[in-house]
């Protein structure tokens, strides 16, 4: 145990020093995304298909529910609001997990979306675990682009003991993507402003997921530049004068998007509202929601 | 050769509103998206509706709150007899913000049981009562507390704000996390001071109340005058001090709660402004006041216009509050250095 003797506690104290030292760049991002092989694993990687998986987003919870695995869940975040683990107990957030709740759980996995936000607080996670008499394995799965999150169940099902299924369902999610993607080839292209915060003003760049959905899609992003979420000039969004623009900000009043009323359309009412923000969890539901995305761009093709 | 006041407070007022016509011009004129003026002009879109429906109502709100916040700035600096007295240091703009935000906070909950009722709550004029209410207390509160001994001591007013004001971005941090993410974006906007896209009916009520409480803040500023010289010495000269104060305060808090119900903390902006202002005009306040009060405009109205300029390769922009701070921040100290020389060095 833990902390017996001041002397246990120093030396403890010590080897924690020393192994965050050498150990320290273990979860530093690859800048591989999980399809190039950019998934990282910290620590002994299980023998047997782990049991008490605690998962650190939203998005990976439903990869291991669209598994079947739901059993094998033994904690998620406050953020996770499938109505499978309404029970579960959470472990704070997907940006600030809390390592203390985390290893109360005393998991023999841990499933986290490699993102920046949360680095710090894995880390010391990896180093608790390192430190403790029943160290726990960390699966790093960097997922940036639709490419990633159709990697991932693969992924996921190979850590869960479950090649197949995982295998499975990649290539179920693969097949969705590639349908919407036949149906688009050919239609007109519209263009399309992608926003997911009023005021002020954030639109979805290049290098975030809703431009490559709006590309899939057979729509064209109109922002330009290299950030994926830029806090966006209203009069270049005027004078972009996209075709149609996305409300991705369902947990926003409908009426709101009038404050955006200068853009020409938006006076006309080529608004397209997302009923939830499925289109922006990087897993299944965001494939699942990429159908309707599809239909609100080309009324003209649902018919 | 000594001008009459009249001739100087003509001159002063034509200086500050071709300064505010300048500052609009030029922020009508620069922007993310390079547009044709005389596009604009003849009414072709998109130029038309930049120009029009955007950069201006934009420009003119960084005008009210601009000329509140530095009359205000100016009328606390006579009431402290300090120079570093300002709104934001004071921990006004911070009440201000706290009323406004209860208020939003409160609208929310309304809106979940009686929906209209909240929206109603929610609107501008009663987030603009709120703002005002929150200034007033704070500046009862902090002049209150900046009594030691029965004496006014600056410093001791100074820090009480400060204090104050890092109290109340705890307890906003606090409300954000109890309202819906949609006011809680809304409730960081007020910690930042920023000036955005307002409706027209929002800046009718603004422009309203700023006029009003600038207005009585220029008409009381003969009594300011009498109030710099010491409470003992503005009675013996026949002034009902405690009235006078007590407008002053009231007149101050709403231009301050004006200004944040608009564009939320924009900090320094009441500091910087007088103090040039002062420079120019020297200290009759009966200058002072009105042509802080320009120059406040059109102070804002370039800040607004750099802070959307600055970051233009990044293809973002900063909040106006970055910049006023990132400029205000310094020249506090650079003040504070100044004024703490001994008497004998200045």
């Amino acid at each position: 145990m833990i902390g017996r003797s001041p002397a246990a506690a120093l030396a403890l104290a010590a080897a924690l020093a020393a192994g965050a030292a050498a150990r320290a760049d273990d979860l530093r991002p690859t800048g591989k995304g999980a399809a190039e092989g950019g998934s990282i694993w910290v620590g002994e990687r299980p023998a047997a298909p782990p049991r008490r998986v605690v998962v650190l987003a939203p998005s990976l919870t439903d990869v291991v529910l669209a598994l079947g695995l739901g059993g094998r869940l033994a904690g998620v975040t406050r953020q996770d609001d499938a109505p499978e683990v309404a029970r579960l107990p959470r472990v704070g957030g997907f940006i600030d997990p809390s390592p203390e709740a985390i290893l109360a759980l005393s998991p023999d996995l841990v499933l986290w979306v490699a993102d920046g936000g949360a680095l710090a607080a894995v880390r010391r996670l990896a180093e608790l675990s390192r430190a403790s008499s029943r160290p726990f394995p960390i699966l790093a799965i960097p997922i940036v682009t639709v490419a990633d999150v159709l990697a991932t169940p693969r992924i996921v099902g190979e850590a869960l003991g479950d090649r197949a299924a995982g295998e499975r369902l990649s290539r179920a999610l693969a097949a969705d993507v590639e349908a919407v993607r036949t149906r688009a080839a050919g239609l007109a292209r519209p263009r399309a402003l992608f926003v997911v915060g009023r005021e002020p003003l954030v639109v979805a760049g290049p290098a975030s997921f809703p431009d490559e959905l709006l590309s899939i899609c057979g729509a064209e992003n109109v922002v330009r530049g290299g950030r994926p979420w830029p806090v966006y000039p209203l009069e270049k969004a005027v004078a972009d004068d996209p075709d149609v623009v996305v409300d991705a900000a369902p947990q926003e009043p409908a009426e709101g998007i009038r404050r955006l009323s200068a853009i020409p359309a938006v006076r006309r009412g080529a608004v397209l509202r997302l009923a939830n923000d499925d289109l922006i969890r990087p897993g299944p539901r965001m494939v699942r929601a990429l159908g309707d995305l599809f239909r609100g761009l080309h009324p003209e093709a649902a018919r | 050769m000594k001008a009459s006041r009249r001739t100087r407070l003509a001159l002063a007022l034509a200086a500050g509103a071709i300064a505010v016509a300048l500052a609009v011009v030029l922020s009508g004129a620069v922007g993310a998206q390079p547009i044709s003026i005389s596009a604009a002009l003849a009414g072709r879109d998109p130029d038309a509706t930049i120009l029009w429906s955007l950069r201006l109502p934009r420009a003119l709100l960084a005008a009210l709150v601009g000329c509140a916040l530095a009359a205000a700035g100016t009328a606390l600096q006579a009431l402290l007899r300090n120079p570093l007295a300002e709104p934001f240091v004071l921990g006004v703009s911070g009440g201000a913000a706290l009323g406004g935000s209860i208020v939003l906070v409160a609208a929310a909950a309304l809106s979940r049981l009686a929906g209209p009722a909240g929206e109603l709550l929610g609107s501008a004029p009663p987030v603009a009562v709120g703002a005002v209410a929150g200034a007033a207390l704070s500046t009862v509160l902090v002049f209150g507390l900046g009594r030691i001994g029965g004496r006014l001591v600056p410093e001791a007013a100074l820090l009480v704000g400060i204090v104050f004001n890092s109290f109340v971005a705890g307890v906003i941090t606090l409300m954000k996390m109890l309202v819906p993410p949609e006011q809680a974006s809304r409730l960081l906007y007020w910690l930042l001071g920023a000036v955005g896209y307002e409706s027209p009916g929002t800046l009718a009520v603004g422009a309203i109340l700023v006029a009003l409480s600038v207005a009585t803040l220029v008409a009381l500023s003969a009594q300011v005058n009498l109030l710099t010289l010491g409470d003992e010495e503005a009675a013996s000269l026949g002034l009902d001090v405690r009235r006078a104060r007590a407008w002053v305060f009231f007149a101050a808090s709403a231009a301050t709660g004006a200004a944040v119900a608009l564009a939320g903390m924009v900090g320094f902006v009441g500091l910087i402004v007088p103090h040039l202002v002062r420079r120019a005009v020297g200290p009759d306040h009966r200058l002072l006041i009105p042509a802080s009060a320009l120059f406040g405009a059109a102070f804002l109205v370039l800040a607004d216009a750099l802070a959307r300029l600055a970051f233009l390769p990044l293809g973002t922009e900063p909040p106006v509050g970055a910049v006023t701070a990132f400029l205000g921040g310094p020249f506090f100290l650079w003040l504070l250095r100044r004024t703490a020389r001994p008497e004998g060095a200045r």
